[in-house]
């Protein structure tokens, strides 16, 4: 599952109620060789959106029905991790300054030149790879560590936590040569090479909430 | 019985009284009386003037015209001004001229007839209605520019819808001739959205030239629709920007209104900026807007301006029009006031009911041709 995710090319959803700047947009895009995708309001874009699919979106702040800012606020609560570049008209600072701290990737304002925006979502995109990328690493280390025996588990927590062999022997009743077998089972299902690496992974799921 | 000397002492001393100045004249025209209000209003004293004709009062223009009244009020019976009273400019010692109310009244049967003339100074009144006339001036001014700033910062939005689609089509179009296949007919209509994209932004700074012209004290037979459809996409701009549905209903076949344009467009603007306002709040739905146009009665076209806000509270009606009176806390209190003083100028209302289920609606109704 993950390979597939990997394979999809990426699309640039551009979300704007203006006819002209949405088909100028997506004229612009396809002229640099992306896949983009045009929608007049957000609800039109939501109810398509596909979380699977990797890409970025660029939005416009200012819409009838949801706004450009509600859209995102929707896409936060669902989690999605697509990064958002909102293109701002004249006057709409304060709007992307709220955009910016509800975790927007970046703004532009209108009218702007090519070169930035194209630069802009290339970054996004970059940023969505690495996203998403992390996001599998991190499902593939939460399997392993839910293919850990309950033993195996304890002695994960415990090497993880600083304890020696010696006093994880003894916390758990069995000989040290038992622990180190249990800690070399537990590198090898975890794939970590290193305890470092091992630590890193932890603290990885630990930080994400996991 | 008062003996003769002590009527005139108690007449002398009725006449001093008086606050306004008080003048009797003979047939001829000559001064017979002349109170001490008439002699601090005009700088004479009374010696100065007794005896003389009472054209030393007056201006050329009123004095040559006062011979001519006096001859045909002795021929035949026919008053000019006795009676009535009017506004005349009268004329100090030092030259000054002055507004007074005159009027004149008739020595009963004296023969020949004796004329009272009773002055009452309008300088103060004249001077309060200068500056009022001064302020009103003044407020449409600030008005007009109150409104002007917020048109301008609408039609850069505005503008810079179209130009940002223009940068994009013409970027677009290069990157795409420097490919070794490209696609003409995708260029040639890129193009011609270009152009097409240009004509819009040159409609809406049109528009703005409309709306920022100087006051026309011209007015001219116009139609309040389309006076209405050029301000449409600005409205639609300013609507969609607030997140606020706004449908416009024509009423058809409407007679002409005799109206200076742009005075008309500033009071829709302020009523829809109004309306815009009300519904500024941050959850209510649904947030709409309806102006309509109808033919009022035989006589009057009715422009409404309705919102589904939450309406105005009773105690705020009754002074919804009274200058400097605001529930904003960034208002002037002008808008409405002036609004219907704009309306008002053109011999129309400008009026406020609530609105069903629950909203405002303002409606101006302006004479027919």
């Amino acid at each position: 599952m993950a390979t597939t995710m990997k394979e999809r090319a990426p699309a640039v959803y551009i979300v704007d109620d203006d006819d002209a700047v949405r088909s100028s947009l997506r004229l612009l895009l396809k002229s640099v060789g992306l896949n983009a995708t045009a929608q007049g309001s957000a609800q039109e874009f939501l109810s398509s959106y596909d979380p699977q699919q990797p890409g970025c979106l660029v939005l416009d702040v200012r819409m009838p029905g949801m706004s450009g800012l509600e859209l995102q606020q929707q896409l936060n609560l669902r989690g999605a991790v697509i990064p958002v570049i909102f293109i701002t008209g004249h006057g709409d600072v304060p709007m992307a300054v709220e955009a910016m701290q509800h975790g927007a990737f970046d703004f532009l304002q209108k009218p702007f030149r090519d070169q930035d925006l194209i630069e802009r979502i290339q970054k996004a995109l970059e940023r969505d790879r690495t996203s998403r990328a992390q996001l599998r690493e991190r499902s593939l280390i939460r399997e392993r560590r839910e293919s850990l025996t309950p033993r195996e588990r304890e002695v994960l927590d415990l090497v993880t936590s600083g304890k020696p062999n010696k006093v994880m022997a003894a916390d758990l009743g069995v000989s040290q040569r038992t622990v180190e077998i249990h800690r070399a089972r537990v590198m090898e299902k975890m794939g970590a090479s290193s305890l470092a690496q091992l630590v890193r992974m932890v603290l990885d799921l630990q930080s994400e909430g996991g | 019985m008062p003996t003769g000397a002590e009527t005139n002492r108690i007449l002398q001393a009725i006449l001093d009284a008086a606050v306004d100045g008080v003048v009797l004249i003979g047939h001829t025209g000559l001064i017979e009386a002349f109170n001490r209000a008439a002699q601090s209003l005009f700088g004479f004293s009374a010696e100065e003037v007794v005896g003389k004709n009472v054209r030393v009062l007056m201006t050329e223009g009123d004095a040559a015209a006062h011979d001519e009244h006096m001859a045909r009020y002795l021929r035949t019976g026919t008053a000019h001004i006795i009676g009535r009273g009017r506004q005349v400019i009268a004329r100090r010692k030092d030259g000054r001229d002055f507004p007074v109310f005159l009027s004149v009244g008739v020595v009963p049967g004296a023969q020949p007839p004796r004329f009272l003339g009773f002055l009452h100074d309008l300088t103060a009144e004249r001077q309060a209605d200068e500056r009022n006339q001064r302020l009103q001036e003044r407020l449409t001014h600030v008005s007009r520019l109150a409104t002007l700033g917020e048109i301008a910062a609408g039609i850069a939005h505005e503008v810079n819808q179209p130009l940002a689609a223009i940068t994009n089509y013409a970027q677009a179009c290069v990157r795409l001739l420097v490919a070794p296949d490209a696609d003409i007919e995708e260029i040639r209509e890129a193009l011609r959205e270009i152009a097409g994209q240009a004509v819009r932004a040159g409609d809406i700074v049109h528009r703005l030239r409309g709306i920022a012209r100087a006051p026309d004290p011209q007015r001219r037979p116009l139609s309040i629709n389309s006076l209405l459809m050029e301000l449409n996409e600005l409205l639609q701009g300013q609507a969609r920007r607030a997140e606020v549905s706004c449908t416009v209903d024509l009423g058809s076949d409407l007679p002409l209104v005799l109206v200076d344009g742009s005075q008309i467009q500033q009071v829709v603007l302020n009523l829809v900026r109004n309306a815009l306002e009300a519904l500024a709040g941050p959850y209510r739905t649904p947030k709409q807007i309806l102006i309509s146009t109808y033919l009022d009665g035989d006589h009057d076209v009715a422009l409404e301006v309705c919102d589904s806000a939450e309406g105005i509270s009773a105690g705020t009606v009754e002074r919804l029009f009274e200058p400097f009176f605001t529930t904003k806390e960034a208002g002037t209190g002008l808008g409405l006031a002036m609004s219907r003083t704009i309306i008002e100028s053109h011999g129309g209302r400008l009026d406020y009911r609530p609105h069903a289920p629950q909203g405002s609606c303002f409606t101006l109704r302006l004479p027919t041709l």
